[in-house]
């Protein structure tokens, strides 16, 4: 059973081709670029342009494949841009009605939080799954937590109530002077400071009793320390370095609460910030301490958006004969929570 | 294609050799401090093109530069700002973009004309640099697309035979420590602009209110709300919100959601807005951010002006980033100017005109 999966939920223009958890193939723009088939110089399209690259995107997943092959389109319907999300479902209701397929619509998040069990085309990694877990999802656009109790079976405990930690991180560069994306190179920063925490800037929320996160007091207390102390330059590395800690001491705290109020020792972390080594040390050095395991995405190209995830998911939806009824009522849902 | 190994005593011979190819428009494949490099003359086409022949990547794509302190005012253009930033990082495993000066060669440039810039912590390329007088590609010695090589065994093996026969030396150093490649800082982004100064005029008419806390300035907004809002909107409102970062606008925001029966606004930096139905309405409020929007293409994509509908409040933070669309807010909405301020850490001036 291959599932055709795209995914258009923000910056990305992504589609991939699936069979149970094994990625047959698998294309995202942003990295794509240099495709020979479309020779010379490709159109530098702007962020967000999903209408003009859906086409060549979703030509590129199939082009191994007749559609003959695939049994369903899978498509991210929220949370995300409305105006993008609508790229990726106007599309897989274009295809659906041409070669007659069912439509299984799909949450970005369970994207993530499933992006642990995405295998390669060989089937690999092999390992199966372990219910419940405790996920958290921590990218640039989420942080939250979600208890997976089964296939499908989602509980948020927590969450953030305004920035999410990835978007700290790239503030965070940005009021250092760093481009965006700021995250890896805070790391790369951080690292060669190995990591002190100098500065102690504030954890925020960790006295509250909730799995709430708030970064935006974090953001305001370092943007007030740059401005008293504007000559800050040549400890870019400790400051960097210190910011990086407060965030993910905050995220490690947090889900130390979690695995004690859940009694869930079986972590699943993934999202954007996940790319971060530091992390995902802290994350292994606090899961042996509750004798448990932790899961990452199982390749690189997972922790971005993509949407090998989104079709992996879907495998798993079409089992329970969770389709689309109205493919004309289908419709995108910005804020849809899990 | 003439392969050195590289050994203590052998360094000058490296460095000549090597220096004897660039000048003769030829790739190296060479050492760094994180993988093997493709190394040519950057400021010769003929090398340029040799090299993107090799790694089959379309023109328009950049390819950054080793260079060294004393060369590096001459390929890019640095403010006060980045030389700061660049001390601080340089030398190390960071490329810098920056507006190029186009002293390289064009193709290595990206379509905006910027530059990255490499200045290893490697004693042998900064040497090589010196020596050669000239900046070299720092590009990973392997075709677009395909992982980075610390062997040449492992690199040879990945090289179609057409790729070989481009390269005129081989430094071999043996296994390379397993370094990342160096991780991207652009230096050269700037701000879209913008409002002019004046777009904006809060001399006249304008409220101020001082908050003391998050919970204060979510009631001055419900309070400047329930002011505005007429029952039956003839036109969209749309509330364009100034201050730097951290000063409080997402909790404006929050203040005028929850006056609508709103109460999961998050911020919406990442995917640049989200939408929430107002409780009992067919209305929408709409909480948008431009803080990431980098390129004035970029509002074409956003689908805005579907949503400028009557009933509809929209809220923008970093509107002054939307000097583009400015005039099309104007005409077919009403629209409220909230400017933020930091008084101390604690306390906020809010300036309100409509």
């Amino acid at each position: 059973m291959k599932i055709l999966a795209i995914e258009t939920s923000a910056d990305e223009t992504a589609a991939a081709v699936v069979e149970e958890r094994k990625v047959l193939s698998n294309v995202i723009y942003s990295q794509i670029l240099i495709h020979k088939k479309w020779g010379g110089i490709f159109p530098s399209l702007a962020k967000r342009a999903h209408e003009e690259k859906i086409d060549l995107i979703i030509d590129e997943a199939l082009e191994k494949f007749k559609m003959e092959e695939i049994s369903f389109i899978a498509v991210t319907q929220g949370p995300g841009l409305a105006v993008a999300l609508e790229v990726g479902i106007r599309k897989a209701k274009e295809l659906a009605v041409k070669f007659n397929k069912k439509i299984i619509a799909v949450n970005h998040l369970e994207g993530h939080i499933y992006s642990a069990f995405v295998q390669n085309s060989k089937g690999n990694p092999k390992h199966d799954f372990k219910f419940p877990y405790l996920a958290l999802i921590v990218s640039g656009g989420h942080t939250e937590f979600v208890i997976l109790k089964n296939h499908l079976e989602y509980e948020i405990i927590g969450q953030t109530l305004d920035d999410a930690a990835g978007e700290a991180l790239d503030k965070a560069a940005k009021l250092l002077g760093l481009g965006y994306p700021g995250g890896p190179v805070i790391e790369r920063l951080s690292k060669d400071a190995n990591n002190i925490d100098s500065h102690n800037f504030p954890r925020p929320m960790l006295k509250s009793n909730d799995l709430n996160f708030s970064f935006s007091g974090l953001k305001t207390s370092f943007y007030y320390f740059l401005k008293k102390n504007p000559n800050q330059t040549s400890k870019i590395k400790l400051l960097a370095s210190s910011f990086q800690e407060a965030v993910f001491d905050t995220l490690i705290k947090k889900t130390e609460k979690a695995i004690k109020s859940t009694s869930i020792n079986q972590l699943i972390v993934v999202g954007g910030v996940v790319a971060n080594m530091r992390l995902r040390k802290l994350m292994r050095d606090l899961v042996k301490k509750y004798q448990g395991e932790v899961l990452f995405p199982s390749y690189k190209y997972l922790t971005g958006d993509n949407a090998a995830m989104i079709g992996v998911v879907a495998g798993f939806k079409a089992e329970k004969d969770l389709f689309v009824k109205n493919v004309d009522e289908l419709d995108r849902i910005p804020r849809w929570s899990l | 294609m003439k392969t050195i190994k590289l050994s203590s005593n052998n360094t000058d011979q490296v460095i000549n050799d090597t220096i004897t190819v660039l000048k003769s428009n030829g790739l190296v494949i060479f050492p760094s401090d994180t993988v093997y490099g493709l190394l040519c003359d950057a400021e010769s086409g003929e090398a340029v093109q040799k090299l993107i022949s090799f790694k089959n990547r379309p023109p328009g794509k950049a390819i950054s530069v080793f260079c060294d302190f004393k060369s590096i005012n001459k390929l890019v253009k640095i403010n006060n700002q980045q030389q700061k930033i660049i001390k601080e990082i340089l030398p190390g495993p960071f490329t810098v973009i920056l507006p190029s000066k186009h002293q390289v060669n064009k193709l290595l440039e990206s379509e905006k004309g910027t530059l990255g810039i490499r200045i290893p912590m490697y004693q042998l390329i900064n040497r090589l640099i010196q020596e050669f007088g000239k900046p070299v590609t720092a590009t990973s010695a392997n075709s677009a697309g395909r992982p980075a090589n610390y062997s040449i065994e492992t690199l040879l093996k990945e090289l179609t035979n057409k790729q070989k026969e481009l390269i005129d030396l081989i430094v071999d150093a043996g296994v390379l420590p397993r370094n990342k490649p160096s991780t991207v800082v652009d230096l050269s982004q700037s701000d879209v602009k913008i409002l002019r100064q004046g777009d904006l005029d809060f001399s006249n008419k304008s409220k101020i209110f001082l908050s003391k806390s998050a919970e204060e300035t979510k009631n001055i907004a419900k309070k400047i709300l329930e002011e505005i809002r007429q029952p039956a909107e003839k036109k969209p409102l749309i509330f364009i919100i100034e201050g730097e970062l951290g000063v409080g606008k997402t909790v404006f925001v929050k203040g005028l959601g929850e006056s609508l029966g709103i109460n999961n606004i998050i911020s919406p930096t990442f995917v640049i807005y989200y939408e929430y139905d107002i409780k009992n309405q067919i209305s929408k409020m709409i909480h948008i951010d431009l803080y990431n929007i980098q390129d004035k293409q970029e509002f074409m994509y956003l689908g805005l002006e579907k949503l400028l509908v009557p009933g509809n409040i929209l809220c923008f933070e970093w509107g002054e980033k939307a000097g583009e669309i400015i005039n099309l807010l104007k005409e077919k909405s009403e629209i409220v100017y909230v400017k933020m301020r930091y008084v101390d850490e604690k306390t906020r001036k809010i300036i309100i005109k409509d």
